[in-house]
């Protein structure tokens, strides 16, 4: 079966987490992801300059080591990432801002990858909210 | 076509499990996670009819909260919420 995941919600919010322990789950269950889609707020949970209190889960990096260790495909809406100010390094250059805070494995693109990965897959599954 | 609505708001800060039930089909499930579990507590279900769906709940989120399994719900972990996905045609967060 596969999956096409959509997230809107920042690494702190309890539905990030939620959408990282299934997305595990399904991998484990032998489904393939075929893309990861973070939108709105989503992008946050992107972002690697979070900084998470020692005694919590840091959600932001669980999500990369996760990205990094299946080889998805992990897409962060431009758009949604540009105006909440999570920059790679193209676009912190071409708007000349003084932080880069969206590196590998993510990757920025338009919203034309969820309309693909909705296609391609059998289940969107969305999470966000609290 | 049958839908997994999916609800983690908690049904004492909006409306949306009121909204949600309103257009439950017969073939449709509810998976509450979150603070959305708190629909077990007795002056949750007594404002929603739950009781006549077919309710799952992300056990987690349930214990996390000190609450129990109710009878009229099944309890979950991730692997089943991945099956309930595919179980049914579509799952419908209420984001």
């Amino acid at each position: 079966m596969k999956f096409a995941i959509a997230l809107y919600s920042a690494a702190h919010a309890p539905s990030s987490r939620r959408a990282l322990r299934f997305a595990e789950a399904a991998l484990a269950s032998g489904h393939e992801i075929v893309r990861l889609f973070f939108y709105q707020d989503g992008v946050h949970s992107a972002s690697s300059n979070i900084v998470t209190p020692q005694d919590e889960q840091d959600i932001a990096q669980q999500w990369a080591t996760f990205v990094s260790q299946h080889q998805l495909d992990g897409v962060v809406c431009i758009a949604a990432a540009l105006r909440r100010g999570v920059l790679n390094e193209d676009e912190a250059a071409r708007y000349q801002r003084p932080g880069v805070n969206l590196k590998a494995p993510w990757e920025l693109s338009g919203l034309g990858q969820l309309h693909d990965a909705i296609q391609t897959a059998d289940r969107l599954i969305c999470f966000g909210g609290p | 076509m049958s839908t997994l609505h999916v609800l983690s708001h908690s049904p004492f800060s909006d409306t949306r499990l009121g909204s949600c039930l309103r257009l439950l089909g017969s073939d449709d499930a509810l998976l509450l996670s979150g603070d959305a579990v708190y629909a077990v507590l007795p002056q949750g279900s007594a404002l929603t009819p739950l009781q006549e769906k077919t309710v799952f709940i992300l056990e987690e989120d349930l214990l996390a909260r000190n609450l129990d399994c109710p009878q009229w719900a099944t309890c979950v972990d991730y692997p089943a919420f991945v099956e309930l996905s595919i179980r049914y045609d579509k799952v419908n967060s209420w984001l």
